[in-house]
């Protein structure tokens, strides 16, 4: 979505949606200003594509952890310091599977979902690009640690 | 014809292009190359590494067939989240 969101009225709506469950596990990211070195994030995205590989790692998440019902939404286009970008949940009976199933559409939000980011600060525009612990954090998943 | 999308920083290179599939080339290594053809600085980012590619809004591999009506893409490394 390119408009501002408030993840506690996500948190609120996903809680009155999930029903009869134990457990909810969430995450919400925010712009940082880094000193003030920052002032925004333009955030594109690959209109259709980017949608369909987020439907495609839910599925994912839902087919591999006992979850009830996930949850995600992200910002695009230009966003302020203090914004949230990002809102993940997910719902089930027991702690480990909401808390993994979450981290794990984190780490793939960052680093395989199709967004590019750049950061707006006075010298203008610069593009951000995966750190190396992105790779690392996504890469544990293949190996199949849950 | 085909279009050719280019995201993140390769987007500051080149606009996206709708042109006829070009002769002789019938894989997306071989558009990668004729595009470095006609522009030498979008052909040193195309074969930057952590760069993927996708067909139809599919990821796929360099070496994938490519015909008239399909929609490249040229994605720079990805960083959402």
């Amino acid at each position: 979505m390119s408009d501002p969101f408030e993840p506690e009225q996500l948190a609120k709506s996903f809680r009155d949606m999930a029903g009869d469950i134990g457990a909810i596990a969430s995450f919400a990211g925010y712009v940082r200003g880094e000193a003030g070195a920052v002032e925004g994030l333009r955030l594109n995205h690959y209109p259709g594509m980017t949608e369909a590989e987020i439907e495609r790692m839910i599925e994912t998440a839902l087919s591999r952890w006992n979850i009830t019902d996930c949850h995600i939404t992200h910002r695009v286009g230009d966003m302020k310091v203090g914004e949230a970008i990002v809102y993940v949940a997910a719902a089930s009976a027991h702690r480990r599977d909401a808390f993994q199933a979450v981290d794990f559409m984190m780490d793939y939000l960052k680093s395989e979902a199709p967004f590019w980011k750049q950061e707006l600060g006075p010298t203008g525009a610069v593009w951000i690009e995966p750190r190396e612990q992105d790779k690392t954090d996504i890469a544990r998943w293949d190996k199949g640690l849950t | 014809m085909i279009k050719i999308l280019f995201f993140g920083r390769l987007s500051d290179i080149s606009e996206t292009l709708t042109c006829a599939l070009p002769h002789g080339v019938s894989t997306i290594n071989a558009l990668s190359n004729w595009l470095g053809e006609e522009n030498a600085a979008l052909g040193e980012a195309l074969s930057a590494k952590g760069n993927r590619i996708a067909k139809n809004q599919q990821i796929v591999a360099i070496d994938a067939s490519i015909s008239d009506g399909d929609e490249i893409a040229f994605m720079s490394p990805l960083s959402g989240g």
